[in-house]
């Protein structure tokens, strides 16, 4: 069995995120980010995006943090914009629109209803909070809600992107890839809910050696292959992070 | 119970300890709820939940055992112990709103003698700021909600009020209420004293919560 190598350069995979594209990407508070598409990201200077992401990121001018503050976004669908300054300025002084925040759970189902062909979700949370007037101003129009067996839930519509970017631990040439620990998160999901899809990986490896029970996220998801940092490398990367904001050593404690 | 620390922070989060039972699945918020893990012992039995996707956690790692992919709610290297499970994002959020956490220790702005809790929301330059995360999640499905904040704000206003005024992150969901100064248990008839772990007098308690509450069977006993 022949499959297609879908390895491209960083950039050339970043070249899909065109002027005013939707873009999705991997990531929680920072960890599981894509770093060197990040990077390439803010080279490139494109703009007018939508940043569809859980949250805006890890403090301190961390990766994705920064996009906040390029000038790129047009507008942020997440759950939070309180773990970085960048984003918070950019929430507060208008340059990026935010027009309501899901709970977390809230945003998950969205991006998985998007990812799995559904019209939609129907969530109980929130329900006579995040309805009420006057809450979310720029939303335009009231959240639906609709009731099923005596629970009000709201309807929400499913997300989707143009571009997706995810970050897993290692890639075959044709896009199956296996993910570390926590950096699980809803990466797939995310794979599968855009129009095209990039995986930065750890390391690349041949068709074949990654175990089909391994695989987290299936080939057929992804679109681009790119090579990113080593694992030694990301975890420099994050273990320089975590120093510059006091995190390390361990046990600090709390002023 | 061994003598609370002095430091308003570190004693709410001590005193939060022993709210905890073992067996039970819980999930720490960021801050003082976090600092709680630091004053259990470590066969309490207590297994940890962090939603972007693990049950199971421990402490932190040794500097040269750090694994960026091992992190907690607020990107913060974390160990896993034996018997510890991963999963992806949307299940964890799943267990979260279905019921499977038992215990929920949250940082909070205000709470209420309905045991509605506001954590999510202040106004800034007149917009909400700064977004809810998992705080909504948690707060719906957790069957016993644990609100772990300072008596007063800097201002010295009470955060224990009889109804919240900022957004809500979940309606009438807190059991237990721990301050520097007191517990209180949320009853369908209110907020009950449960106990009093400062210095403060009865009529200092009274003086600094804006919430009325009644003297729990459990003090009176304590205090006779």
């Amino acid at each position: 069995m022949r499959y297609v190598n879908k390895v491209l350069s960083v950039d050339e995979g970043i070249a899909h995120v065109l002027s005013g594209c939707r873009l999705m990407l991997g990531e929680f508070v920072g960890a599981g980010e894509p770093a060197c598409c990040i990077e390439a990201l803010l080279a490139s200077g494109v703009g007018n995006l939508t940043l569809i992401t859980n949250t805006p990121g890890l403090r301190g001018g961390f990766l994705k943090a920064r996009l906040f503050s390029s000038g790129q976004l047009a507008e942020f669908i997440g759950t939070h914009v309180g773990t970085t300054d960048e984003s918070t300025q950019a929430y507060l002084n208008d340059s990026v629109r935010v027009a309501e925040f899901f709970p977390m759970g809230t945003w998950a189902e969205k991006v998985r209803a998007g990812a799995m062909g559904l019209g939609g979700v129907l969530v109980p949370v929130g329900v006579g909070i995040l309805d009420q007037p006057d809450m979310f101003p720029d939303r335009g129009a009231p959240k639906p809600t609709i009731s099923v067996g005596g629970l009000t839930c709201f309807v929400e519509p499913p997300l989707r992107a143009d571009v997706s970017i995810i970050k897993g631990w290692r890639a075959d040439t044709f896009g199956n890839v296996e993910f570390r620990g926590t950096a699980l998160q809803n990466q797939r999901d995310i794979a599968m809910a855009g129009n095209y899809t990039i995986v930065e990986v750890n390391e690349i490896v041949e068709v074949g050696e990654i175990a089909p029970e391994r695989v987290g996220c299936p080939g057929v998801f992804v679109d681009a292959v790119v090579q990113g940092l080593s694992l030694d490398d990301q975890h420099a990367l994050y273990k320089r992070q975590w120093t510059k904001l006091g995190r390390l050593p361990a046990a600090a404690a709390v002023a | 119970m061994p003598a609370l620390p002095d430091h308003p922070k570190q004693r709410i989060a001590a005193r939060c300890a022993p709210e905890l039972r073992a067996g039970e699945v819980a999930n720490l918020g960021l801050g003082i709820p976090t600092l709680t893990a630091n004053y259990l012992d470590a066969d309490a039995g207590v297994i940890f939940h962090t939603e972007n996707g693990a049950f199971g956690f421990g402490g932190r790692p040794a500097l040269d055992a750090i694994d960026s992919d091992l992190t907690n709610a607020g990107c913060e290297p974390i160990t896993l112990m034996p018997g510890a499970a991963i999963m992806d994002l949307a299940t964890s959020l799943g267990a979260m709103r279905n019921g499977y956490i038992d215990v929920t220790i949250l940082g909070a702005l205000q709470v209420d003698a309905l045991g509605n809790l506001a954590n999510w929301a202040c106004k800034r330059d007149g917009k909400w700021w700064p977004g809810i995360g998992g705080a909504m999640d948690l707060c719906y499905g957790t069957r016993k909600v644990i609100a772990a904040l300072a008596h007063t704000d800097k201002h010295g206003n009470s955060k224990i009020l009889p109804r919240c005024t900022l957004p809500l992150t979940g309606k009438r969901c807190v059991k237990v209420i721990v301050t520097e100064h007191a517990v209180f248990d949320v009853t369908e008839a209110g907020l009950l004293l449960r106990e009093i772990v400062s210095h403060a007098t009865l009529a200092d308690i009274r003086a600094m919560t804006a919430a009325p509450f009644e003297l729990s069977p459990l003090l009176q006993a304590r205090t006779a």
